[in-house]
């Protein structure tokens, strides 16, 4: 089976690769043009140098191809950036898999796509997706949008679709995520301290999404991606200050009151600016309970589906992030 | 009250600026847009409920009839859509710069004033609060007479910066001087304001990062204008960014950041024990600093961030059509910036 891979180069995109190609996968990486390939790629792994948001030929880049992982996306920029790295990207990509042969597309999307506001005590994949989005970062808009592109795309040729939705992957040199709180200085603000955390290991993400392509009953269903949600933001900080050497102090704050916080300066910013207000992400509500809301997470359906089960535990995924500062 | 119809052709960061600002309008209904890609003229229509986008202007242009066509497309398609619209009678208002060669404004041009349509580019900090605080100044004498006119453009250019995206190279490297060339403008009409209709120059462009795709990433230009002089510093290098001017008047001088709401600092002739003036100087100009720092903080909150101008920009320019009043900015003088954008980068006017 040859798998393209588009994004392939990025953090999780390169752990895709190294995990098929230890299953046996033929793979046609596709990276950005100025990208340096892995030592590790050469004699196993066919390059296909393009940018989605400009390159012309993209229809060759499915030739020969079995099956797509679609990982490619912006990660950081302002809206207009995002939303040309992510959607635009996308739509580009996906109009030449129309020309192509190719019907298997796993898409790798994000956990930001669903309303946390009506996430009551667990989110799971039948949790709605947001639909309130340009309320959202420039991040959530572009993962939305993105979601939306691929789905329209693949009712309309009838692929073979599966959707990711990992929670926050973290690995070598990812270890600080969005979850965890803000650190000003010498103090870690810690927003629902016992929270319990959507955790996805850059290793057990990419297990998870290589049997995704190789499970039949996958096509056509969502899945959220997480290790579980047995770890708390507490504890996730206190390993990360502790592993990196940095110091500080953590001073937690009650979610309730952060949130209090937070719509209080949305009303008094919708109050005196309307719809063109912006706050920063801490101060928008809804962009704060995206991040930092109290709910469980389950990866039941991974188990039931794909009889998916995160090869690393906790303290594995703990050892692996942080071999290198040992 | 029947509204003025607007429509928008190019949904990039610059349409999203022109539509918040016509939000602010009320005899202005923008009823359609278009962009290349599909997803991003939706996602702009479902954001601004618009209720009709297209993928292809054509098709816009032949279903529904404006009466302002807005083009804030990347400046290599100006020119091909500008014609289209003014071929078909419609009123035109572009994204700086109009044309990438002065050879297509003129066309341009030509066929607004033979059909006597509008063709209006978009120089919204000529409009900036700040600037028409300055233009106050002057016109009721405080300023005195203006001396000399001095730019400083700070934008991070370096490596990591869109303008230098090798995978994805940025629209300004279709413009002679590149991430500069996008900038010429705003110098030129604010120039152009200060120091009047230009007789000579002499510039400067060089490259700090040789191994940059930029053309170049510092300019410096001197201008010898009809009233005054005036410098110019743009660099690619330089940090903090913003937009900078200066006007120096034989009275006061005037500086403000246009990337920033009106943070406006002067300093005047005061007559008295100079220590003493010094410190009155020091104090009056901390005040005005802080004043401008906090109203800027708070418009920014507001989602104004800095385009600061565009409103004001548009009201005139829609009252203008709805009045059938001559243009805000008379084509006679988007043709005179036009030309000093275009000495800017002629080589014989390098030193």
């Amino acid at each position: 089976m040859r798998v393209l891979v588009t994004g392939a180069n990025g953090f999780l995109g390169r752990q895709i690769v190294k995990q098929l190609l230890e299953r046996g996968y033929s793979i046609r990486a596709l990276i950005r043009p100025t990208t340096s390939e892995p030592a590790e790629w050469r004699d196993k792994v066919e390059i296909f140098r393009a940018d989605l948001r400009v390159h012309a030929d993209l229809v060759s880049a499915f030739e020969g191809i079995d099956a797509v992982i679609h990982t490619a996306a912006g990660t950081s920029g302002g809206e207009d950036s995002q939303f040309a790295s992510s959607v635009i990207a996308t739509e580009r990509f996906l109009d030449a898999m129309v020309r192509s042969s190719v019907k298997r597309l796993i898409h790798v999307s994000s956990l930001v796509v669903y309303d946390w506001s009506r996430a009551k005590r667990a989110m799971d994949e039948s949790t709605p997706l947001e639909s309130d989005i340009y309320v959202m970062g420039p991040y959530a808009i572009a993962k939305v949008w993105q979601e939306r592109v691929v789905s329209r795309y693949a009712a309309a040729h009838h692929w073979d679709l599966t959707i990711m939705r990992p929670g926050f992957i973290w690995g070598p040199q990812h270890a600080a995520i969005a979850g965890m709180g803000r650190k000003f200085g010498r103090i870690y603000l810690l927003f629902g301290p016992m929270t319990r955390l959507p955790l996805s290991h850059v290793v057990n993400c990419a297990d998870c999404i290589v049997a995704a392509v190789e499970c039949p009953r996958a096509i056509g269903e969502s899945f959220n991606v997480v290790d579980g949600d047995d770890i708390r933001v507490w504890r996730y900080a206190r390993e990360y200050a502790k592993r990196t050497s940095q110091g500080g102090f953590f001073l937690p704050i009650p979610y309730r009151l952060g949130l209090g916080i937070a719509k209080l300066a949305s009303m008094t910013s919708k109050a005196f600016f309307g719809k063109k207000g912006r706050l920063p992400s801490l101060l928008a509500s809804r962009r704060f309970e995206s991040q930092f809301k109290p709910v469980r997470f389950s990866n039941q359906k991974l188990k039931e589906i794909l009889k998916w089960n995160p090869p690393l535990d906790f303290e594995s995924c703990l050892d692996s992030t942080y071999s290198d500062r040992k | 009250m029947k509204k003025l119809k607007g429509v928008i052709i190019g949904c990039g960061a610059i349409a999203r600026e022109h539509l918040t600002a016509l939000a602010d309008l009320n005899n202005v209904e923008v009823v359609a847009l278009c962009d290349l890609s599909a997803a991003r003229a939706e996602a702009t229509s479902e954001r601004f409920g618009i209720g009709k986008y297209y993928t292809s202007y054509q098709t816009l242009l032949n279903e529904v009839h404006p009466d302002l066509v807005h083009i804030t497309t990347p400046p290599s398609s100006h020119f091909p859509i500008a014609n289209a619209c003014l071929s078909a009678g419609l009123n035109v208002i572009c994204e700086k710069p109009i044309t990438v060669e002065y050879n297509d404004f003129c066309i341009l041009r030509d066929l607004a004033a033979k059909n006597q349509n509008m063709l209006m580019e978009n120089q919204q900090l000529r409009f900036h609060s700040s600037v028409l605080r300055i233009r106050d100044l002057i016109s009721t004498g405080e300023l005195g007479e203006v001396v000399d006119v001095q730019i400083f453009v700070a934008v991070h250019g370096a490596a990591g910066s869109s303008y230098a995206d090798r995978n994805a190279p940025h629209f300004s490297l279709s413009l002679r001087g590149g991430m500069i060339g996008d900038f010429l403008p705003h110098i030129a009409y604010l120039m152009h304001i200060f120091v009047g209709p230009v007789s000579d120059l002499r510039t400067v462009w060089s490259k700090r990062i040789v191994d940059s795709p930029l053309p170049a990433d510092e300019f410096r230009a001197i201008v010898i204008g009809a009233h005054a002089t005036g410098d110019v510093t743009f660099s690619g290098n330089a940090q903090p960014g913003g937009f900078w001017l200066k006007v120096i008047g034989t009275r006061m001088q005037a500086e403000a950041n246009l990337f920033e709401l009106p943070r406006l600092t002067f300093r005047r002739f005061r007559a008295g024990e100079p220590a003493v003036m010094s410190l009155i100087d020091g104090i009056v100009e901390s005040k005005d600093a802080l004043k401008g720092t906090v109203a800027s903080f708070l418009k920014k909150l507001g989602g104004v961030g800095s385009y600061d101008g565009m409103t004001e920009m548009m009201a005139r320019t829609y009252r203008a059509i709805e009045m059938k009043e001559p243009q805000p900015i008379s084509l006679e003088e988007i043709d005179e910036v036009a030309r000093l954008v275009d000495c800017f980068t002629r080589p014989e006017y390098k030193l």
